[in-house]
């Protein structure tokens, strides 16, 4: 599991000092801090953040605003994005709230106001409600990563970097070339949302990505894949095999 | 015998009118029924029918230029122009417009319904131009016709007049069967006047002839006949033949009464026209003097009316500015009586405001004075090195700028919440989260009493409601439930659905309570509490008001329940639908 990167775009630095030393404490990487509109920018475009959280005010101007806008121009480039302000003037607000998905943070916020703030923006990106803030999900899937809540933090896996999912009652099981882990999802959501031309299911209990088969072996109703675990192919799901593309 | 002749003269200018009136007298009943139902196939003709209707009614000018309207179209049918013809001769004849009349009536083709009437017309038109043989022409050629063709012409006249004629011809011979058979007639009819007439007629006949017996015998029945009436004219004549007899006769004591009685009828015929002219003058007069009374009655009447008139108008008029001057009073009064009341509401909201800012200034002075005094014992400390009495003495230095702080943040969303500046939107809240967020700023204190804080708020629980203006409720909820609790107690916040559409969110202490007036007063719109009680912790009301006004505007209700001693229950009503707007 990786880190999230967050990109700050804040002009006071005593607060974006603040702001780092409470997300450095729950794990996530700062990518940078921007002072300035052009900044941001740049920062935005030469890393890959994961969200960004930005002042709405930068040197008395409204350009964090138009930060947002910017980066919402693009529709693949957008990231999901969380204002601070110190003032809830209507005015700004209401350009502010154009800049959808919305969401904001009134100064000064503690700690969990952060990561709440920081949660509700990924929902609200992904379009997938009450994950991080329910009791039954925590995951949360994008075209790339899946974002699962560990503890008080976000953390992001590569979807490309797991090998199978093995299913059991409501939770997930996770394996990759590294590790090996357990999230809350239900089977019918990760199936709807993942890639199906890379996922395949070939049990009732386990998906795999394709990419990563090693091996196919009808007779013992056996996969092997990257690191020689062994998945289970029943005979329902057998059709599979036709959609991948094999040496004969 | 010239005197004789001038009086005949006079006699038959006198006669001839009358002939032709008398047939007039008859017109209306037998010829114009005949006119009408002759003309009926004419009526299409809008200038004819015109015509014929001023014609029955006798209006001849009318009727002259109808009927130039009509042969100006220029109409080939010949009884239509005809009929035209005639309506003009009669006009001009009845104007006495002779030749005019002749010369229509002579237009006239023969055929035409009424060919008699027209030469009986023709022949009364010679007569009186005195062309004799022409009107005897006319005359016999009118006698010859059938009685069907005369149309109600009477042929006694149509004789009387041939009799006329010979007579100015003096051909008394042939005058003379027609004179005497017109008496005759006259004599059946007893029209008296007409008979003196022909009496006349025929005496002068004899006359002319040296008939002297016979002619005086005519002369004296007319004489006696016109003793009977009362026309002066016939009077005049016959006693004028008498004297012309008697003075033929030499007889001139008896010319002389004539001549005398003559002259006598003559002055009378003068005074009566003279009594007459007076009596018309008087009349005239009397009418003048009337009108004058009349005219002078109506000037008063108009004067009168003009007044009547004036004072009623300007009665209208004083009595249009005095309603709208009590209009206007009224307005004045409504008015003066809003100022005097929003008035008197400024002024107790200004004096809210006043007593607000020396509570809040009091509380800020004491806060700062607080600090003042531990920083100063703070550097003593600083130079003792006491590193525990340091700690303390930061975190009660951080403890008076909480409160500080949170006084302060409640005055400026009570500023925005007045003046409407602030960002608003109702949206779905998680109200776990926002309890956690909110009492986390908390922890600190709670440690410090040794409050057991419990947030039970079900992780699905949401209410719709604005992000940052629930957050102060709920800020100052828990902040109050701190300050109102004993150290070792507990603040439990729950929710509790009470109603379908709504979530109780509830912030329950079991800290000092307070006594019912007080809760009532708390819930009490604009009501700022003075520091009567608890002089510690009592502090401005202004976090319950800008509580109250928050929850008001997130269209939420707000409730306390509390026993003195034992604790309280503040209970925060949020509506769990969206809201629209």
């Amino acid at each position: 599991m990786d880190n999230i990167n967050v990109l700050i775009v804040e002009d006071t630095p005593a607060e974006s000092a603040a702001l780092v030393s409470v997300l450095e404490a729950s794990h996530y990487t700062i990518v940078g801090v921007a002072t300035t509109f052009k900044d941001a920018l740049y920062l935005f475009y030469n890393n890959k953040v994961d969200i960004a959280i930005v002042d709405i005010f930068l040197n008395g101007s409204p350009d964090g605003i138009s930060f947002a806008e910017t980066i919402n121009a693009v529709p693949n480039a957008s990231k999901p994005f969380v204002f601070l302000t110190s003032s809830t003037d209507r005015k700004i607000f209401e350009r502010a709230k154009l800049t959808q998905p919305f969401s904001y943070l009134l100064k000064p916020f503690n700690e969990l106001e952060i990561q709440y703030a920081i949660e509700m923006a990924v929902e609200k990106f992904y379009v997938q409600p009450d994950v991080f803030l329910g009791d039954e999900e925590d995951t949360i899937i994008s075209d790339d990563y899946l974002f699962i809540k560990k503890g008080k933090t976000l953390k992001k896996v590569q979807l490309s970097d797991i090998i199978y999912i093995e299913v059991e009652e409501k939770y997930c099981n996770i394996i990759t070339e590294k590790e090996k882990f357990v999230i809350l999802i239900s089977l019918t959501k990760i199936l709807k949302m993942l890639d199906s031309t890379l996922f395949c299911r070939t049990h009732r209990n386990y998906i795999v990505n394709t990419g990563k088969i090693l091996e196919i072996i009808p007779a013992d109703n056996l996969i092997i894949v990257s690191g020689n675990h062994k998945v289970t192919l029943s005979d329902t799901y057998k059709d599979f095999i036709k959609k991948i593309r094999t040496l004969k | 015998m010239r005197f004789l002749v001038s009086i005949l003269l006079f006699l038959f200018v006198f006669l001839c009118p009358k002939k032709l009136f008398s047939q007039e007298v008859s017109r209306p009943t037998v010829f114009t029924k005949i006119l009408q139902k002759k003309t009926r196939d004419f009526m299409k003709e809008p200038a004819f029918a015109k015509a014929q209707t001023f014609y029955i009614d006798q209006q001849w000018d009318s009727t002259l230029v109808y009927t130039s309207k009509q042969l100006n179209l220029s109409t080939t049918e010949k009884e239509l122009t005809n009929f035209c013809h005639f309506f003009r001769g009669y006009a001009f004849n009845d104007k006495q417009i002779f030749k005019e009349a002749e010369k229509e009536f002579n237009l006239i083709s023969e055929g035409f319904a009424f060919y008699g009437q027209v030469k009986m017309y023709l022949g009364g038109i010679a007569l009186e131009l005195q062309q004799y043989e022409k009107a005897l022409g006319f005359f016999e050629e009118v006698d010859g016709f059938s009685a069907q063709e005369l149309l109600g012409i009477d042929k006694n006249y149509i004789e009387e007049n041939i009799g006329i004629c010979y007579l100015h011809l003096e051909k008394f011979d042939n005058a003379e069967p027609y004179l005497l058979k017109s008496i005759q007639y006259q004599e059946k009819k007893k029209d008296t006047l007409q008979l003196i007439g022909s009496y006349g007629n025929l005496a002068n006949s004899y006359y002319e002839q040296y008939r002297d017996a016979e002619a005086i015998v005519y002369f004296t029945k007319a004489y006696e006949l016109s003793k009977k009436v009362k026309d002066f004219n016939s009077k005049i004549v016959t006693a004028a033949n008498m004297a012309a007899i008697e003075k033929n006769r030499k007889d001139f004591s008896k010319a002389l009464t004539y001549q005398m009685e003559y002259g006598q009828w003559k002055d009378s015929l003068n005074n009566q026209a003279n009594i007459y002219k007076v009596a018309q003058l008087e009349k005239e007069f009397a009418v003048k003097q009337k009108q004058k009374q009349v005219s002078l009655l109506q000037a008063e009447n108009k004067i009168k009316v003009a007044e009547r008139n004036g004072l009623l108008y300007s009665a209208l008029v004083l009595l249009a500015l005095l309603g709208t001057g009590l209009y206007f009073y009224k307005e004045k009064i409504k008015s003066t009586k809003i100022i005097v009341a929003q008035k008197e509401d400024l002024d107790q909201l200004n004096a809210t405001k006043d007593k607000l800012f020396s509570i809040v200034s009091h509380d800020l002075r004491s806060s700062v004075n607080a600090l003042k005094t531990s920083n100063a014992n703070l550097i003593a400390t600083v130079a003792s090195k006491d590193t525990d009495k340091l700690n303390g003495l930061l975190h009660a230095n951080s403890g008076i700028v909480n409160g500080a702080y949170n006084l302060l943040d409640n005055l400026l969303n009570w500023a925005l919440l007045q003046t409407k500046q602030s960002y608003f939107e109702i949206t779905e809240q998680k109200l776990f989260f926002t309890v956690e967020h909110v009492a986390y700023n908390y922890q600190g204190l709670m440690q410090e009493k040794n409050i057991q804080f419990e947030n039970t708020v079900s992780k699905s629980a949401k209410v719709y409601a604005d992000q940052e203006s629930l957050k102060i409720i709920l800020r100052n909820l828990l902040d109050n439930a701190i300050k109102f609790s004993e150290p070792e107690r507990a603040i439990k916040i729950y929710t509790q659905n009470s109603h379908e559409d709504f979530c109780d969110l509830i912030i329950e202490d079991t800290g000092l309570g307070m006594k019912e007036s007080t809760r009532l007063e708390l819930l009490k719109d604009n009501a700022l509490l003075s520091k009567k009680e608890n002089e510690n912790i009592i502090g401005t009301g202004l976090g319950m008001q800008l509580c109250r006004s928050m929850i008001k505007k997130n269209k939420g209700a707000f409730s306390i329940e509390s026993e003195l001693g034992k604790g309280t229950k503040m209970i925060v009503s949020l509506s769990q639908i969206p809201l629209n707007g």
